[in-house]
């Protein structure tokens, strides 16, 4: 064998060969990604954050980690209070049921509203969706960024 | 009562403009850095292979061609850098792999496969790619560096809808036939395909339509005898997305681009919904509307017979998946190496669409089984990273475009990797990234860029939902 078709022959395999280590070096990339994602806590399947609090209880542009049930009201044993005059004492509960978060209004004086419309006993909502108990804009977003 | 009255009050506008206007700090990116010097130095290796398979002396094959790719990769690299967004750092090499690929092989065919003429010159194939290739990349880390807020996405979906319905019967009407496919619209000097242009407005659509409409599909019922169904009128727009593809069969005969719209829009759809019911109605619609066509049309059920046995008719119907299947097996475990494959038969490659339709039956050839894994390999890391910034998205709205646009490559580089493998009957979608042409590459460009945008981590938040969409109105009054 000469030179020459040993130079083909190497440049042929180092060429399949380095096809081979750039796959294996992004794999180990994504897989780095995958395992640092799955570090991060995931027991809270969403948040929300506070756009929008006339009376300042809670602060705007605060954020609450969610529960699978969360309820919420003006009563201090909710688990997101709401210290404004139009809210009720149990105002709403918020629950994340198979893959959907459901708003249920707890025949609340005011009501509660999802994108500006008034729900009607209960409700779906998705992520990105803006929610109202008195005064006071919800804003339900993923928990990881 | 007064639940109405806070909201003209807040607008996200003036927080959200000094992050737009405000200072740039660069940002490194080592881990894109070193991946697009690996495909700097696999490219090299590569063109060695193909320079002295080709000339029979050591050297590179057209060293300028390939220095110009790097230094626009390289250029892309350091526009990003200097942005210093935290934009995905894997989708840029990836695609950057298979773009070199391409340039190789483009190198490697008969150069007036395709000939252009530009301000009086005149550029063959490659040269052509090379032009395409460089403007991808451009306009895929441009789009990845300015696009901050999907707003003029999310906002227009019915308008960018229109534009595309209107696109499709410009091409209905207007479009040149070629090889029966009437595909191409030529208005003045520049030609196109929009079908390509198409697949990016319809994820768009799909990906507005169903976050906003998506606690809907979940959430009501139908009942159907034992089947569980979404509520009736939300089935319109799939009854919809059916006819266009079955429009496209018929009008257009473009049997690849049907399939691709209706794989991604049942593939978002259960995304978004997560009901299996749905899908198999999906797939149930296309079996029955395929088979009426295989009987209504000749050229589909041409293509299902060559599918079924292309030896019956070899030198006829059957000779191009009977040439690639040939390339297959003459390229066997590693391949004939680059440069070593296609006897040319009288001055042609035997495969008359190689550079379009085929060009991973000539990849298979030249580098074997082993090298067409890892291109394959490729296109599913490019999915992953697409899902995987679905995944990590701040609203259903950005996930799902994400995840639509990841599919839409993998859904398309399957469909005719499985034609010319003579897995699927074949269709005449292009190989992203890979084949010839500038539609394809600057729409999958804007794919590739608009996915480096929502990968963005610190990017501003999702704009506030209007109060309701007129059709959420009109179904609530409906049901009151």
């Amino acid at each position: 064998m000469d030179g020459f078709t040993l130079v083909l022959w190497g440049a042929r395999l180092l060429f399949l060969l380095l096809l081979y280590v750039f796959l294996a070096r992004v794999i180990r990339a994504l897989l780095r990604d995958l395992r640092a994602a799955a570090r991060e806590p995931v027991d809270r399947p969403g948040r929300l954050v506070v756009l929008e609090s006339p009376g300042g209880e809670p602060a705007v542009g605060r954020s609450f980690g969610l529960d699978v049930i969360t309820p919420l009201g003006r009563d201090v044993n909710n688990a997101i209070v709401i210290d404004d005059p139009f809210a009720s004492a149990e105002h709403a509960v918020l629950t994340y049921r198979g893959r959907s978060w459901y708003l249920e209004d707890l025949e609340s004086t005011n009501g509660s509203y999802i994108n500006g419309q008034p729900i009607d006993g209960v409700a779906a909502l998705g992520y990105g969706d803006e929610l109202q108990i008195g005064q006071v804009r919800f804003r339900l977003e993923r928990t990881r960024a | 009562m007064t639940a109405q009255a806070g909201r003209a009050g807040t607008s996200p506008a003036p927080r959200s403009l000094p992050r737009v206007l405000g200072p740039i700090r660069p940002r490194a990116r080592w881990q894109e850095l070193r991946l697009l010097l690996l495909v700097a130095l696999t490219l090299a290796i590569g063109s060695v292979s193909l320079g002295t398979a080709l000339t029979g002396e050591v050297g590179l094959h057209d060293p300028w061609g390939l220095g110009i790719y790097l230094a626009a990769l390289l250029g892309a690299h350091g526009a990003q850098v200097l942005a210093g967004r935290r934009t995905d750092q894997i989708l840029l090499p990836a695609v950057a792999m298979l773009g070199g690929l391409s340039l190789l092989l483009m190198e490697r065919l008969p150069q007036d496969l395709v000939i252009q003429r530009f301000f009086g010159t005149s550029f063959g194939l490659a040269e052509v790619q090379l032009i395409w290739l460089v403007g991808a990349i451009t306009v895929a880390a441009t789009l990845g560096i300015i696009v901050r807020s999907d707003s003029w996405l999310r906002r227009y979906k019915y308008t960018w809808a229109a534009v595309g319905v209107g696109l499709l019967l410009l091409t209905f009407v207007l479009g040149t036939e070629i090889n029966g496919q009437r595909l191409t619209l030529q208005i003045g000097p520049i030609s196109g395909q929009p079908s390509e242009l198409l697949k990016v407005i319809l994820v768009v659509f799909l990906a507005g339509y169903l976050s906003e409409n998506r606690a809907l599909l979940v959430e009501q019922d139908t009942r159907v005898g034992p089947l569980r169904l979404p509520p009736l009128p939300y089935l319109a727009p799939m009854v919809a997305m059916w006819a266009i593809a079955l429009g496209i069969v018929v009008v257009q005969r473009d049997l690849g681009a049907a399939l691709l719209f209706f794989g991604v829009f049942l593939a978002l759809l259960y995304a978004a919904t997560g009901r299996i019911s749905l899908v198999l109605i999906g797939l149930v619609l296309f079996l029955l509307g395929s088979a009426a066509m295989a009987n209504l049309f000749e050229h589909i059920r041409t293509r299902i017979d060559i599918w079924i046995d292309p030896f019956s008719d070899p030198l006829g119907a059957g000779y191009q998946v009977i040439q690639a299947l040939h390339a297959f097996a003459r390229g066997g475990l590693l391949g004939m190496g680059l440069g070593g494959g296609l006897p040319e038969i009288g001055g042609r490659p035997p495969i008359p669409e190689i550079h379009t339709d085929f060009p991973l039956a000539a990849l298979g050839e030249e580098l074997g089984i082993v090298g067409v894994v890892a291109i394959l390999g490729i296109y599913l890391v490019i999915v992953q990273r697409g899902l995987r910034i679905g995944v990590a998205a701040a609203d259903d709205y950005r996930s799902l475009l994400a995840i639509g646009l990841a599919l839409v490559i993998g859904i398309q580089a399957f469909i005719i990797a499985a034609g010319n493998l003579k897995v699927l009957p074949l269709t005449g979608v292009t190989l992203p990234f890979i084949s010839y042409g500038g539609s394809s590459l600057l729409a999958n460009a804007v794919v590739v860029g608009l996915l480096l945008a929502l990968s963005d981590k610190g990017v501003e938040p999702p704009p506030l939902p209007r109060p309701g969409s007129r059709w959420r109105r009109l179904t609530r009054r409906a049901a009151a």
